[in-house]
């Protein structure tokens, strides 16, 4: 297992034309990735997801905690479905391509793909863990709730807290590296997946990759 | 006829009036008319006054002697007047003239002198001469030199430029009689006295008043405290220094701040905490607010803690905005003293930088932009050589 995930890593192509040779589609090691995945981004939405309820419990009693459990609870379901929203993508992307493969296989090469992130989600996470108690959390209080302009500063103010613009900009980082170290496996899986060229393939994944990092490039210089 | 009966009448009256006028004339020569007894064993000082009682050594005063003729119905001549002693000089001329003291009247005879002795009982002489005899009267009169007292009696253990400090003295006679116009003056280089010139007035014997007296100082300096009041009419005078030493009052109040807590609510800072007198005075009027770069805001711009007694402590709370680089705010505590001086502590309290970010415009993080995008551009780039090399 541990061969497994250092040839995804290091040699996507070789791993992909040994999976090929495979007639059913196994499900097993990407669900073990998203799942490790999942585990790791519900402890960073734990810790963001903490500040936040923090920052409204002054509004109304018990919204903390009922606010860093959907925070726990979305972080985990949210790989999941970005894991079909990309592959759901990619997908339609290499039709264009005249790709030939099914869409299972592409998910399971997306699948597959992810196992950077995952790395990089727990560097994220160790990361979070330093710098989340260093956020000193506004509180909106229940008279803010009729104002929704002080609300917006509020929350303007969380986000600009020197540990969360900090945290912001590591954990963009890693995950700029990490999603690039995917889209590096999901080029040669989808050569795999869906028959396509290396060029094709590169293009059908660097498309949406580097437009969602340009996003969060721009997401940073406007935070 | 009845008419001249009412004449007769008359006229025996007249004669009768006439006899006894004859006989008063005759009583005013000291000897009764019909004994020949002579009545100025009957004349006697009936009274003695001192003006002061008491003398200062050198001081200028008045003796009255009163002389009383006790005689129901004689009247007496009364010569030569004199008053003597070798500690008392005498100023003022004796009586020289005679004159008539009726039956039961009374003369007063009064002297100016001057006490020439030093400290002690005297007892000067005055003399009277009668017709037959002279009348010696001595009284006790004292010369003293025990001036008043005048003492400090609470004062600041330090004083500070320019702050207001209350001295409470005490001025109290030790003398045997009442002394006037007692007034107490404070004066001194860079001195503001409050008063500077108090009127006590009287004081009796004994007696001892409170004299609070305020002083502002602007320099190190010498306060002079000068009493003067008046024996009489002679004017005396006690003086007192007191050294204007700056320093730190030991005893007074010290507010001090614990417990201190900083939260955010919303873009305001929240501060709350305890505030102890940790001094030995009174702390008046005790408030916190929160010093630029902090921006008080409501609903707690200031606090008032109120008067802390010695090791009392009091709550406050305090709301205030920052321009979002501040990592520390000053918070001032201020109180006044009993002489209404203000006085102010500052003390830092941490706040975390960039809470109230809202006005926090730093521009966009160049470091992490620049660093992804070379990530990017390094992905790509790798990418497209790798193709293009197996393009080749």
């Amino acid at each position: 297992m541990f061969r497994t995930f250092i040839d995804i890593l290091i040699r996507p192509g070789a791993f992909f034309s040994g999976m090929m040779g495979e007639k059913e589609e196994s499900f097993k090691w990407p669900l073990v990735i998203l799942l490790a995945g999942g585990i790791v981004a519900a402890g960073y939405g734990y810790l963001l997801g903490g500040a936040t309820g923090q920052m409204m419990s002054g509004a109304v009693p018990g919204i903390g905690m009922i606010v860093t459990l959907f925070s726990v609870i979305g972080a985990f379901i949210g790989v999941f479905i970005f894991w079909l929203v990309w592959t759901a993508v990619v997908f339609v992307l290499s039709m264009a391509f005249k790709g030939d493969g099914s869409f299972k296989r592409t998910l399971q090469v997306i699948g597959y793909g992810y196992l950077p992130q995952v790395i990089g989600s727990v560097i994220a996470l160790i990361v979070a863990i330093e710098y989340v108690p260093k956020i000193v959390v506004p509180t909106i209080t229940s008279a803010m709730m009729q104002d929704p302009a002080a609300m917006q500063q509020v929350t303007m103010s969380l986000m600009r807290d020197p540990a969360m613009m900090e945290l912001t900009q590591i954990t963009t980082l890693i995950t700029i590296v990490f999603l690039l170290w995917s889209a590096n496996i999901w080029i040669f899986g989808l050569q795999h997946a869906r028959k396509l060229s290396p060029r094709d393939a590169a293009l059908c994944v660097g498309i949406p990759v580097i437009a969602y990092i340009l996003y969060m490039i721009y997401s940073l210089g406007v935070s | 006829m009845k008419i001249k009966r009412i004449f007769t009448g008359i006229a025996l009256l007249l004669l009768i009036s006439m006899t006894v006028g004859v006989v008063s004339a005759y009583s005013l020569l000291n000897e009764d008319p019909v004994s020949g007894t002579y009545y100025t064993g009957r004349v006697f000082v009936s009274n003695t006054t001192f003006d002061p009682v008491v003398f200062f050594p050198g001081d200028k005063g008045t003796v009255t002697y009163v002389v009383t003729n006790g005689n129901a119905n004689t009247s007496i001549k009364l010569t030569h007047g004199i008053f003597y002693d070798d500690d008392f000089q005498r100023i003022s001329d004796n009586y020289d003239t005679s004159t008539t003291l009726g039956p039961l009247q009374t003369r007063p005879f009064s002297f100016t002198i001057l006490a020439d002795g030093p400290e002690g009982d005297y007892y000067p002489t005055f003399t009277m001469s009668l017709y037959d005899s002279n009348l010696n009267y001595k009284s006790l009169v004292q010369i003293d030199n025990t001036p008043l007292e005048l003492t400090v009696v609470d004062q600041p253990d330090a004083y500070i430029q320019g702050k207001k400090k209350t001295i409470n003295m005490q001025v109290a006679n030790p003398r045997k009689n009442n002394v006037r116009n007692v007034i107490l003056e404070v004066s001194g280089a860079g001195i503001t006295a409050t008063p500077s010139r108090t009127f006590v007035g009287d004081l009796a014997a004994g007696a001892k008043v409170p004299v609070n007296v305020s002083v502002t100082p602007d320099q190190e300096t010498t306060l002079n405290l000068h009493l003067t009041y008046d024996n009489g009419n002679n004017p005396h005078e006690v003086s007192l220094n007191i050294p204007i030493n700056f320093g730190v009052d030991k005893k007074q109040a010290e507010p001090v701040m614990s417990n201190i807590q900083v939260t955010a609510t919303g873009t305001t800072y929240r501060v709350t905490g305890d505030v102890t007198n940790a001094g030995l005075e009174t702390a008046n009027a005790v408030m916190v607010t929160a010093l630029p770069p902090a921006v008080p805001e409501d609903p707690y711009k200031t606090y008032v803690v109120q008067a802390l007694k010695p090791d009392d402590f009091g709550s406050f709370e305090i709301t205030f905005t920052t321009d979002g680089k501040a990592t520390s705010v000053p918070v001032q505590v201020s109180f006044k003293d009993s002489d209404g001086n203000l006085y102010n502590t500052v003390q830092n309290v941490t706040v975390p930088d960039g809470r109230i970010s809202a006005s926090k415009d730093d521009g966009p993080p160049l470091v992490p932009i620049i660093a992804a995008l070379v990530i990017v551009a390094i992905f790509v780039g790798g990418w497209y050589f790798y193709l293009r090399k197996k393009k080749q």
